[in-house]
């Protein structure tokens, strides 16, 4: 029907199966860290937003609005490449020279720059669904809590928290998998030991664009498969009463 | 539903019939009388763009020849360098002039002309990382472009000397010019030609050549589909009539020029 | 701007990148709703031996990422010879990925009507499509619109990736300016994402609003 003129190597491709689950491993790992990473700052974020000081509330706004307005590429491709060149403006204006220094911090490795990028991209995500869930626990909860002797923080922490995250886990598990999908943009900025990165390098060196794509995206499917399920599973056995 | 579908399988019966059997690429281009060429146009000097966001350099012009010497107008369609290919095969591209390394890995995939052109590589570094030679990148923060020659060449000595540091790789040329200016990385190994344009372009302050990488000869060539055999018998007559006219040579000087003498594209003692 | 060497050439360059990017937000949001409310009303309404592989198969397109689903589509198109330009490639796969977003919210939005209501209507002799019409349509949007604003939304920003299939849209018209002049790479960047954000931005607003003022007058 069509007029096609290639020849599947699939061979190839199975061939450097090993490889690309190595790089699936890497690519689970970063969508942890940034989860881990971007509930924490999730948490603070809408406590912030929510909070009397206006200094607060202005720096959970900016965070949150970026995170959200802008894609998640930009803003990986901004951690790399924007702040080096923030660094550069303010060493041209005071003349210091932070290589010079040995302040290194700053020239994030892809690894990293992904990773913060990407829990940048949870975080401004989380925050907005965690003051949803913040709302769904009543009021009174607190109130029952500080009275029975709570202090402040337990009382948030061991009454409101736990709730919450009962409200949000449905949609904290879809950020997981928006987590693991997001962490092929590492590609452009350098990273080449995720899955991406390694098809891409595959692809790069063989031409055979079809099969080591399709591969990936079967891999990706199963991994994304295997977090839903297992969160269906964490969330049988932590909600049920 | 069904009305789309049946528009759909007779439109493709029909181009079927009109499609003449033996018309292949050749004939196709002459016919439509644009010859689409694939560039990279991040790789000074070969392709790049001009203030006004134009395309420039060795490969447009290669490409301006090549559609002369067809009868064609030329157009340069833009591919990073993972994507040569994807635009060959997809047929959005008819040819690759875009200095695509002849490997044995390549060409089973692809189609490639003889060599049109031959790199030199050499180490491209900052004044302050220290480094002098191609030994000094042990141990360094190194990257390249995905796949191509001088990255995977480098990925190999980076493993073999296992000395820390990290190898990664970008998708264009531009990208890791920005990381090794901005500090991400300390060094790469680039083509010679390439790293003296860009230190020439002044565009990133700071940048030294720090030897010769002890590389083979990258030899790259036109490419096409691999089962185009009128086109590449053409490009392959194309790639010696340049040579044997001394366009090469006035290509090289255009591009490169500074007294270098354009690269030899024949080997000793063997046939190609 | 600190004495910049951005010149008018670069910012009208950005901003075709620009207008491509709301291009194919546009195609992909009409595409993908028009096929998201088809298969949302099919899945909302069909026995499970239709419901579940649809719902299956709409599910892969939002388990891969979609940067892997531009280039495979696009390798697959070249394969099959269909002559596709990458604009129209991009257009194809974010309309498909919409639809599979779509169908969510559109399912969710006639579930959201409460079947009694539906009944009532059914029994006052509304046939099937006006009840559709003039009972499930007004209720169902008051679910469906902010979602559907954030999906939007959402597809605007991820027609960024159609960089990989090479579409000069918005980023990578920014992109290309750095490779000349690296030295302004902040700059070009900052208004890459200013102008995300501003077309973003308030558009997000209207969503929030509207999704608030309905549900005070629940």
């Amino acid at each position: 029907m069509f007029n096609i003129n290639y020849t599947f190597h699939w061979n190839q491709a199975f061939r450097a199966l090993p490889q690309m689950l190595e790089g699936a491993l890497v690519t689970l790992q970063i969508a942890v860290l940034s989860m881990v990473i971007g509930i924490v700052i999730g948490v603070l974020l809408a406590l912030a937003k929510d909070s009397r000081v206006a200094a607060l509330r202005w720096f959970a706004n900016i965070w949150i609005e970026v995170a959200r307005n802008t894609p998640a590429l930009f803003q990986v491709y901004m951690i790399y490449f924007g702040i080096p060149a923030v660094l550069q403006l303010v060493a041209g204006v005071f003349g210091v020279n932070f290589r010079a220094l040995g302040i290194n911090i700053f020239y994030l490795d892809s690894y990293w720059a992904v990773l913060v990028g990407i829990a940048f991209n949870n975080a401004g995500y989380l925050a907005e669904t965690f003051r949803g869930g913040l709302r769904a626990v009543p009021p009174t909860q607190t109130r029952a809590a500080r009275s029975l002797g709570f202090n402040a923080v337990d009382s948030f922490r061991l009454i409101v928290l736990p709730q919450m995250f009962r409200a949000v886990f449905h949609p904290m598990t879809n950020q997981m998998v928006w987590a693991i999908l997001m962490t092929s943009v590492g590609i452009f900025v350098g990273l080449n030991i995720d899955l991406t990165g390694v098809t891409q390098e595959l692809n790069a060196r063989t031409f055979r664009t079809f099969e080591f794509f399709a591969l990936a995206a079967a891999i990706y499917y199963v991994i994304a498969k295997i977090v839903t399920g297992g969160a269906r599973l964490i969330a049988w056995r932590l909600f049920r009463y | 539903m069904k009305l789309p579908v049946m528009f759909g399988a007779a439109a493709m019966a029909a181009s079927l019939i009109v499609t003449p059997v033996f018309a292949d690429k050749l004939d196709d281009i002459i016919a439509s009388g644009v010859l689409r060429c694939a560039v990279v146009l991040d790789f000074p000097p070969m392709g790049s763009r001009d203030d006004n966001n134009e395309p420039i350099g060795f490969d447009v012009d290669t490409c301006a020849d090549l559609a002369a010497a067809l009868g064609v107008d030329y157009e340069i369609v833009e591919t990073p360098f993972p994507d040569r290919i994807p635009a060959l095969v997809s047929g959005r591209a008819d040819v690759g002039v875009a200095s695509t390394s002849d490997t044995l890995e390549r060409a089973k995939t692809i189609g490639f002309s003889i060599p049109y052109f031959a790199f030199n590589n050499v180490v491209l570094t900052r004044d302050d990382t220290g480094i002098e030679s191609y030994e000094d990148l042990a141990g360094k923060n190194l990257g390249s472009v995905a796949g191509v020659f001088e990255a995977i060449a480098l990925e190999e000595d980076h493993n073999e000397w296992d000395a820390g540091g990290s190898f990664r790789t970008f998708q264009s040329q531009a990208d890791v010019f920005l990381a090794l200016n901005q500090g991400q990385i300390d060094a790469t190994v680039v083509t010679g030609t390439v790293a003296a344009a860009t230190i020439e372009s002044g565009n990133f302050s700071g940048f030294k050549i720090a030897g010769e990488a002890p590389y083979l000869v990258d030899y790259v060539s036109l490419i096409a589909l691999r089962q185009e055999y009128g086109l590449l018998n053409y490009l392959n007559l194309f790639v010696h009539q340049q040579y044997r006219t001394g366009r090469y040579e006035e290509l090289f000087e255009k591009w490169v020029g500074g007294g270098a003498q354009p690269p030899s594209l024949a080997l000793n003692g063997i046939y190609y | 701007m600190f004495g910049t060497s951005i010149t008018w050439g670069d910012i009208t360059f950005m901003m075709t990148g620009a207008g491509l990017t709301l291009a194919i937000t546009f195609w992909a949001m009409l595409g993908g709703t028009l096929a998201g409310m088809v298969f949302g009303l099919i899945r909302a309404q069909s026995p499970w031996y239709v419901n579940y592989p649809m719902g299956a198969l709409l599910d892969v397109l939002r388990s891969v990422p979609l940067l892997i689903q531009f280039i495979l589509f696009n390798s697959f198109q070249s394969i099959a010879g269909l002559n596709m330009n990458p604009f129209v490639v991009g257009c194809v796969v974010l309309a498909a990925y919409t639809s599979a977003y779509c169908t969510e919210i559109v399912r969710g939005g006639i579930g959201a009507v409460p079947v009694t209501t539906r009944k009532a209507a059914r029994s006052l002799g509304m046939s099937y499509w006006q009840d559709m019409r003039y009972i499930v349509l007004p209720l169902g949007t008051r679910v469906m619109l902010p979602s559907w604003i954030g999906l939007t939304l959402g597809v605007m920003k991820d027609t960024a990736l159609v960089y990989a299939i090479g579409v000069i849209e918005l980023l990578r018209s920014s992109q290309i300016i750095i490779t000349r002049k690296p030295h302004e790479a902040l700059v070009i960047l900052a208004i890459a994402g200013l102008i995300y954000f501003l077309v973003s931005f308030p558009v997000s607003r209207l969503g929030a609003h509207l999704e608030k003022k309905w549900r005070e007058n629940d």
